[in-house]
């Protein structure tokens, strides 16, 4: 079988896609069923992402190593399988921490709590060149294994990224039929009520916030490994908005929302109008991305306004009683 | 005015004792309870005029408001050996599991979820709810599916697989989410309140024949006669403490006081 | 000591401008309950449009500043009619009109990188005479700024509290039915607290924008701290959004000095500020379990 079809840059588009479908799935648990608001996805991906990179043993690009530099008693691949779980591990801690600030707030608490998480993460990474690199960043990043061209490696990385995706949606969806997912959902409509029926709601909140943030470094950490180099340039707010927009517009109460939305939005704009367009070059490189901005946000504003619960719509919780416990 | 009945009463109920308890908002006292305590007796009505302090002693109770002072105890019946549990010093979500569970007067729903998924919550205990039993939810339903339908009938809810429509569906969803806990200790807050006469009838059947399998009931109801008809012994309460205590008929021979507070025209009933 | 009374210069001249923002964005949190993420950029607008004006008409700084306020402002009116007066319209919950807000920022951030392209751009002002302060150089610019961002501090504080428009504001804040009943003409008073809100944060990001370059991203860059501000000051405190405001830039001027690193010292003030507000919230939680 032939693979020219499959261009590098049509992978990493690929790539892209399955990525954000798994952040949506996990946005999705917190605020399409628990209701958190997290304005700080990027902060949680971009931890996993930073984390693996200096884990794994990444350094400068001038070839200087940085301050920590575990000496792994194995290579890859398990130098790297071991990075990509403690840099979930990292990510989950950031999870907690920020769980629990912002539990028992506000949304504007919670606004505050995540936004300035992602900012913390941001300015970590751009300020402390022994750590990170700051704005050199982090290079020597590249796939665990090497079974022939680049293009091969990361069509091999893409399928290891597809499976965890497909793992994740697949957990959020059984979520849906579980007693746990009843319990994030009653949590997130009315917390009063689902304390006074005995439920602890901040602490599900809290562990549900903790594991879907690991989760959203978990995929920034293969991402960290797609990409080879890590810049404070990648923290950027674009890939919370990304997310956001594509849960929204697909459908934040659906376990299909993600899917349908990301298709939608990243899947359009990185590998449709990114690859196949026929659009003059100059465009690509100055006002492609500007406008690629200005339709995530104003389709935010379009479908809130006109429909609110996504392309979906609103959560169906008769027909999936009905379909597995009968009338 | 206090009859002196305790001492009669085996203990075989769990009571809850409420010491030395105050509560004020900003400045004002709503709350001042020196002694009381409620489930000496299977259903106990708790009356008085509005803000008389009832619906605080009741979330004070329910520790979902914060006792100035005093404390909140639950008694365990005779014979059980448990021991006693200071609610005053627990989360409000730790009283469902020790049997503590009050109605709400208001209603109270999740918008999106069904009748089904109101009960299964209730019946739902915190492992088969962990996030990692994802196949939890087969077994939990063919565990409780018989006492689910039985409350189902019951009140005659149809299409459980659907949100609870009206709002007498809504408020008889409340009290089925309450009875699903297994209460021992039981307030109900207007349960009547909004409902027509034959679920009001049920309701009152209901709470009499959970009242005689040992659970305790406190009944807080305006519609009077529910409180005459149902209780063994009434708590009036006025300005924040209970100042009369008696079965119904000790409590109606104090016309002055209730219709002090409560107008004219309720004593006779 | 030397660095308390720099911390207390650089922290008036630079961070200035956050007292005007974070008023504005209180006084608009105060009637809406809502955090507009877009109010970031009606900061930017300022900065830009003053630009604009200042270089293409040949208008001196101080004269430019005003027109720009202006026409903040009446964008900031324009957003309210095009998308939070139809979303409170439709019923759209307050975690859908954060988003949308977010979405609008989005696209007003990006449609100013357009416009105005995507590098720094600078005011034309005259070379920068100042004169030092405890050893630190103060421009005049910034100086004159931070006179005028003291008093239409005052006159803002002195509008809410004291007049009759503040009143009627402060009473649609806090019961929109009995202030109706009470002959105030909601819509009115809405429109004027959206053009002052606008008004403040343009001035402000015509201030920030003066002495030094800046981009599309000036004023989304200054949200997180105009934010937490507000939220520490207290929205229906203005006092205490002043004071906080004051603080949080002697404080950061201070970490800075201090560190020599300006990204950490911003670090560390976010995370205080996020401690604060959860000692806060347990401080209440405490009264209401």
């Amino acid at each position: 079988m032939s693979t020219d079809w499959l261009s590098s840059a049509l992978v990493f588009g690929l790539f892209e896609v399955v990525m954000y479908i798994g952040m949506g799935f996990l946005l999705h648990m917190q605020l399409g069923l628990a209701g958190i608001g997290n304005f700080g996805v990027v902060g949680f991906w971009g931890l996993g992402m930073y984390a693996y990179g200096i884990i794994y043993g990444g350094h400068a690009p001038s070839g200087t190593d940085l301050i920590i530099d575990i000496p792994w008693p194995f290579g890859d691949p398990w130098q790297a399988i071991a990075s990509v779980i403690l840099a979930t591990l990292v990510a989950g801690l950031g999870g907690l921490l920020i769980g629990w600030i912002i539990s028992g707030m506000d949304l504007d608490g919670q606004l505050v709590g995540t936004f300035g998480f992602a900012a913390i993460v941001f300015l970590l990474a751009r300020s402390q060149k022994g750590l990170t690199g700051s704005e050199g960043g982090i290079g020597g990043l590249d796939f665990p294994y090497d079974i022939g061209s680049e293009k091969a490696n990361a069509m091999l990385w893409l399928l290891v990224a597809s499976a965890i995706v497909i793992a994740i949606g697949y957990y959020t969806w059984r979520v849906h039929r579980s007693p746990y997912g009843r319990l994030l959902i009653a949590t997130g409509q009315n917390e009063p009520l689902a304390r006074s029926l005995g439920k602890p709601s901040n602490l599900t909140k809290l562990w549900m916030f903790t594991v879907t943030s690991a989760g959203m470094g978990l995929l920034g950490a293969m991402f960290a490994v797609i990409v080879h180099f890590l810049t404070p340039l990648k923290l950027g707010v674009d890939v919370t908005l990304a997310v956001i927009v594509a849960l929204i517009l697909g459908g934040a109460a659906r376990v299909w929302g993600p899917v349908i939305g990301v298709l939608l939005t990243v899947g359009l704009f990185e590998i449709v109008v990114q690859l196949y367009a026929p659009f003059p070059d100059s465009w690509y490189r100055q006002a492609m991305p500007v406008v690629k901005q200005i339709i995530y946000g104003m389709s935010l504003i379009v479908v809130l306004m006109y429909r609110p619960l996504g392309i979906l719509g609103d959560m169906r919780r008769d027909k999936l009683m009905r379909s597995i416990h009968g009338d | 005015m206090v009859t002196e009945a305790t001492d009669t009463v085996a203990a075989t109920r769990s009571r809850i004792q409420i010491q030395g308890a105050a509560k004020s908002f900003s400045g004002r006292t709503v709350v001042d309870i020196d002694d009381l305590t409620l489930g000496e007796y299977p259903v106990e009505g708790l009356i008085g005029p509005n803000g008389a302090g009832k619906t605080t002693l009741m979330r004070m109770i329910m520790h979902s408001t914060k006792l100035d002072r005093g404390t909140v105890t639950l008694v365990r019946p005779d014979g059980d050996d448990r021991g006693d549990v200071v609610l005053s010093e627990l989360p409000t979500y730790a009283m469902a599991g020790l049997g503590v569970v009050k109605t709400n007067q208001v209603i109270m729903d999740f918008e999106k979820l069904t009748m089904w998924d109101s009960m299964l919550l209730s019946v739902a205990k915190p492992k088969q709810e962990l996030p990692f039993k994802i196949f939890a939810e087969a077994p939990l339903f063919a565990e409780h599916e018989e006492e689910m339908r039985h409350y189902l009938d019951f009140f005659s809810l149809t299409d459980p697989a659907d949100q609870a429509g009206s709002a007498g569906e809504k408020k008889l969803l409340d009290i089925v989410r309450c009875l699903l806990l297994k209460p021992s200790f039981l307030l109900l807050d207007e349960p009547t309140a909004g409902l027509p006469d034959d679920l009001t009838e049920k309701v009152m059947e209901a709470i009499r024949l959970l009242a005689a399998s040992g659970t305790s009931v406190v009944v807080v109801e305006h519609d009077l006669n529910v409180i005459w008809n149902l209780s063994d012994q009434v708590h009036f309460m006025a300005e924040g403490s209970v100042i009369l205590q008696g079965t119904p008929e000790e409590i109606r021979r104090h016309e002055t006081v209730v219709e002090k507070y409560l107008g004219e025209g309720h004593v006779g009933g | 000591m030397d660095l308390i009374a720099q911390s207390i210069v650089i922290g008036l001249t630079e961070h200035g401008p956050l007292v005007l923002a974070a008023m504005g964005f209180a006084l608009l949190y105060r009637l809406t309950g809502l955090i507009n993420v877009a109010f970031a950029e009606t900061v930017t607008l300022g900065a830009y449009i003053g630009m604009w004006i200042n270089t293409t008409f040949g208008l001196t700084f101080w004269l430019a500043i005003w027109p720009a306020a202006i026409a903040a402002g009446l964008i900031s009116v324009a957003t309210y009619f095009a998308v939070f007066r139809p979303a409170k319209r439709r019923d759209v919950g307050m975690l859908e009109m954060i988003i949308m807000s977010f979405g609008l920022s989005i696209v007003l951030r990006y449609s100013l990188q357009f416009v105005f392209g995507y590098g720094f751009v600078y005011y034309d002002v005259p070379a920068q005479q100042g004169w030092r302060v405890f050893d630190v150089g103060v421009s005049r610019i910034k100086s004159v700024s931070l006179v005028i961002v003291v008093v239409l501090a005052l006159v803002l504080f002195w509008f809410i509290q004291k007049t009759e428009m503040g009143q009627k504001i402060r009473a649609l804040a806090s019961d929109e039915k009995l202030a109706q009943v009470s002959g105030i003409n909601p819509l009115a008073v809405t429109v004027m607290v959206w053009f002052i809100a606008g008004v403040a944060g343009g001035l402000a990001g015509a201030f920030y924008g003066v002495g030094q370059g800046f981009k599309y991203t000036l004023g989304w860059d200054q949200f997180l701290f105009i934010m937490l501000v507000m939220l520490v000051g207290g929205a229906k405190n203005i006092r205490g959004v002043i004071i906080a405001g004051l603080g949080t830039g002697i404080v950061i001027s201070a970490l800075s000095l201090w560190l020599k690193d300006t990204q950490v010292a911003t670090v560390i003030l976010i995370a205080l500020f996020m401690a604060y507000l959860k000692v806060r919230q347990r401080s209440l939680v405490e009264g209401k379990v």
